[in-house]
């Protein structure tokens, strides 16, 4: 995998699936370890503890509620409202979920995922006045529901949604994959651009095309692997290559941009701009071929500006054009498109919408007063207040894209 | 903008973080009663709410965090919303209890570092407000506690820009390291879009050496001469701004906080011999005893020494505090901790003190202090890089309160 740090995950998800070649370039994006479809993609293999006999159910502590196929939801004695830790015991012989709904409606009040049988495990939860129901998805069968208990009192439940599944997400899917093809063809087109002014030696020209070309890139929104080994060899950065940025295996748009804005002549720097080109046309010719991973999707949501946040807004990527702010605006409006799409789920179930919205606005409003013109201050032209102002609306952004993953992280609801 | 009600900062539903919930309030309560003292002697947390911020008479804890911020918020309403949070926060932080549990909708609201149920009573959180805050940015010019200036600089001083100053302080102060960090964290995730920190230092107390004052990275003991922070007819008279005329009225209970980031030289320090060490400082090292002296708390008896044959003109206690009638009314309560950020260019240790005082008067107390410690003879051994003034505010009197009562006034 390229990526600086090795990634534990037996379950990477890449939203195209990654094309099988040797490792190029090493990519800063590092691909968190995705556990969205552990439980719900169906059957993943994995850590699957199907087929293990359960060991006998140990005696419940005290008041231990069940989750099998036969006993689901069985021993919720004594439902209390506030804030409570209640004890779920797998009762059964295969490794099962299990959820706290309301009832009627099905919102999540609280989830335990991957239940091995035996074992007990306990759910933090806040409940207030109403009905509820464990809900219990054992890992290859079908969803059961145990039976509804009645919470009295006074006290204010904790926050809930109603699950986001599989089929919620491949509409929006299916849009972000339009979105990322239209814009590989602007890439294409600029790249071509860039490249044929570096053919023609014209190095002024390859300077003012390199930035439009790369900002296409950049609004796709890729984040951590998301176009697998083209991420790497299109946007890769020499950190953790041995011999860095002389390292034959620097390659893409920082390659490129390190050699227009350090002295490199057209010559030298016609190789990598021709591999730059062909590597987007790959990327562009391998699309069609790849299904985006809906429940990839919500990550992106902030993944995108978490990048943004650690390789643009530290200068880290910076190569030497300086223009770091203008990617992280092109990353904004990347992140804005998976927000855009996933909006109609998030409407009815996300009750922070409306400041995420202003955030959006807010850091938008700040970075377009850092362009002038075709040109933009680099980070570190920025003035404190300024760096400040950006910093830290743009980690609140972050604070409130987070919780799309956890909402809109697909679930099974039958 | 409609459906935006203002508020920048995370609250509500999304992540007000430890409960605010009856079980929250319990928990804390129970946490109250049974108050894990750090260590035998150690004296417990005083509670949050308060007349006076608890974190400025209280005795210091093992570790602290001071800390300098820059407020971003947008117009005075969202400067309220933001020292609500602020408030919030250091009420739940305070207080302990078990996180909001969000479910599916929001990543955990606690870090976890402290474990499912947050300890009530091991932090201590002060808060100020700098100069700058009363700037024209939120209109709260006329509002400014009369005697807060910006720090100036002193002719010792080789003040950093990055380490002086802020619209806010924090010193956050408990036993142990994770407790503070839990805090930081937990107050920056809350309150990213309205404030980013402009410095910050880790600090620690030093346990007595063998008995009595800690001791400074200098190895004198450091902090013998404090006035009674037990003496509330003291304290009204040296640290509590009064809210009287010219002070605004919402000043009274809050005081004057001075923070100064000095580097010792300690190598060098160490090659200095003992007897020249003792006169630079006016004590003795071992015993802490001043020159005439045989015990730490023994008063020096300058009247005997007009020519400072014994404790020279230009020791530190001398100039700091002649203990004259006349200069009776400029001392300070300090409140030093020591620093630790690792090793400089040349190979020598970064260390040095977090010096921090309260007054009620910075003129009148701190000012009137350095300028009789100008070019004393410790200055070639100590190096004032940063710091800065600010206004501790009044205490946070019950749940009904905040932190934001100057700005909604």
């Amino acid at each position: 995998m390229g990526s600086i740090k090795a990634s534990t995950a037996n379950r990477v998800t890449n939203l195209f699936l990654p094309f099988s070649g040797p490792p190029k370039g090493r990519s800063v994006h590092v691909r968190r370890v995705s556990t969205v479809i552990a439980s719900s993609l169906l059957f993943v293999a994995g850590c699957s503890n199907s087929g293990v006999k359960a060991a006998p159910a140990q005696p419940a502590a005290d008041p231990s509620i069940q989750i099998s196929t036969s006993h689901c939801g069985e021993g919720w004695a004594h439902p209390a409202a506030g804030s409570q830790t209640l004890s779920i015991t797998n009762t059964g012989t295969t490794t099962a979920d299990a959820d706290v709904i309301g009832v009627p409606g099905g919102a999540v009040y609280g989830e335990l995922e991957g239940v091995a049988p035996g074992v007990t495990r306990s759910l933090p939860i806040t409940l207030g006045q109403g009905t509820y129901a464990i809900r219990c998805q054992p890992e290859d069968g079908a969803l059961i529901v145990g039976p509804s208990v009645r919470v009295a009192g006074s006290a204010k439940s904790g926050p809930a949604a109603v699950p986001v599944t599989y089929n919620d997400l491949y509409g929006p899917t299916r849009e972000y994959q339009d979105y990322v093809a239209g814009g590989v063809k602007t890439l294409l087109a600029r790249t071509k651009t860039l490249v044929a002014a570096v053919d023609r030696k014209d190095l002024r020209a390859a300077k003012k095309a390199w930035l439009p070309a790369h900002l296409a890139y950049e609004k796709l929104g890729a984040a951590y692997d998301t176009f697998g080994d083209f991420g790497d060899a299109i946007d890769g950065l020499p950190q953790g290559l041995p011999k860095g940025v002389h390292d034959p295996d620097f390659a893409g748009f920082h390659r490129v941009e390190y050699g227009l804005w350090h002295g490199e002549s057209a010559a030298s720097l016609r190789s990598p701009a021709d591999r730059l080109l062909k590597d987007v046309k790959g990327l562009k010719a391998d699309l069609p071929n790849e299904d985006m991973e809906p429940g990839d999707l919500p990550l992106r949501a902030h993944e995108i500006m978490e990048n943004t946040l650690q390789f643009e807004l530290t200068e880290k990527a910076d190569q030497g054009s300086g223009t770091s702010l203008a990617t992280a605006s092109a990353n904004l409006d990347g992140t804005r498109q998976a927000v855009e799409v996933l909006r109609p789920l998030l409407k009815s179930r996300y009750t922070g919408l409306p400041q995420m919205d202003a955030d959006l606005d807010r850091v938008q409003k700040l970075l377009d007063a850092q362009k002038h013109g075709d040109s933009w201050t680099s980070v570190a032209g920025l003035g404190t207040s300024d760096r400040e102002s950006i910093d830290g609306a743009v980690g609140d952004l972050l604070e409130r894209l987070a919780p799309i993953a956890s909402i809109c992280y697909p679930r099974r609801t039958s | 903008m409609s459906g935006y009600d203002r508020r920048m900062f995370l609250r509500g539903a999304l992540a007000t973080g430890i409960a605010g919930s009856v079980a929250g309030v319990a928990a804390g309560k129970a946490v109250a009663e049974t108050s894990t003292t750090p260590e035998a002697g150690a004296p417990p947390i005083p509670p949050f709410h308060g007349p006076h911020q608890a974190g400025i008479l209280a005795p210091a804890r093992r570790r602290t965090i001071v800390a300098a911020f820059d407020v971003m918020a947008d117009g005075r309403d969202d400067l309220a919303d933001l020292l609500q949070t602020l408030t919030d926060r250091a009420r739940a932080l305070t207080s302990g209890g078990i996180p909001e549990q969000v479910g599916i909708t929001a990543p955990s609201s606690d870090s976890g570092i402290l474990g499912p149920d947050i300890p009530g009573g091991d932090l201590m959180l002060t808060v100020g407000v700098g100069a700058s805050l009363f700037d024209d940015r939120y209109g709260l010019a006329s509002r400014k506690p009369s005697r807060l200036t910006r720090m100036p600089t002193f002719p010792n001083d080789d003040l950093d820009p990055a380490w002086c100053h802020g619209d806010l302080s924090l010193q956050l102060e408990a036993d142990d390291d994770d407790t503070l960090l839990h805090a930081l964290r937990d107050i920056a995730k809350h309150t990213r879009g309205g404030m980013q920190v402009r410095w910050r230092m880790n600090g620690f107390s030093n346990p007595p050496r063998p008995t009595g004052t800690q001791r400074n990275l200098l190895g004198f003991k450091d902090g013998i001469a404090n006035p009674d922070a037990t003496k509330a007819a003291e304290m009204d008279r040296r640290v509590w701004a009064s809210g009287k005329a010219p002070e605004p009225a919402w000043t009274a209970g809050g005081s004057y906080l001075v923070v100064r980031l000095i580097r010792m030289l300690v190598e060098f320090w160490d090659r200095v011999g003992l007897d020249e060490q003792e006169k630079m400082f006016g004590r003795a090292k071992d015993t802490g005893a001043p020159l005439d002296g045989a015990h730490e708390q023994d008063a020096p008896q300058y009247q005997n020494d007009p020519e400072g044959l014994v404790i020279p003109l230009d020791s530190h206690i001398r100039r700091a505090n002649p203990r004259t009638p006349q200069t009776d009314d400029s001392r300070i309560l300090r409140r030093g901790f020591n620093y630790d950020r690792g090793m400089d260019s040349v190979g020598n240790l970064d260390v040095g003190l977090i010096f921090t005082c309260y007054q009620q008067d910075l003129q009148r107390q701190f000012e009137a202090t350095q300028k009789r410690l100008a070019d004393e003879p410790l200055v070639d051994y100590i190096s004032p890089f940063g710091g800065g003034y600010f206004f501790a505010l009044p205490g946070v009197q019950d749940s009904s309160r905040s932190f934001a009562g100057f700005v909604k006034v």
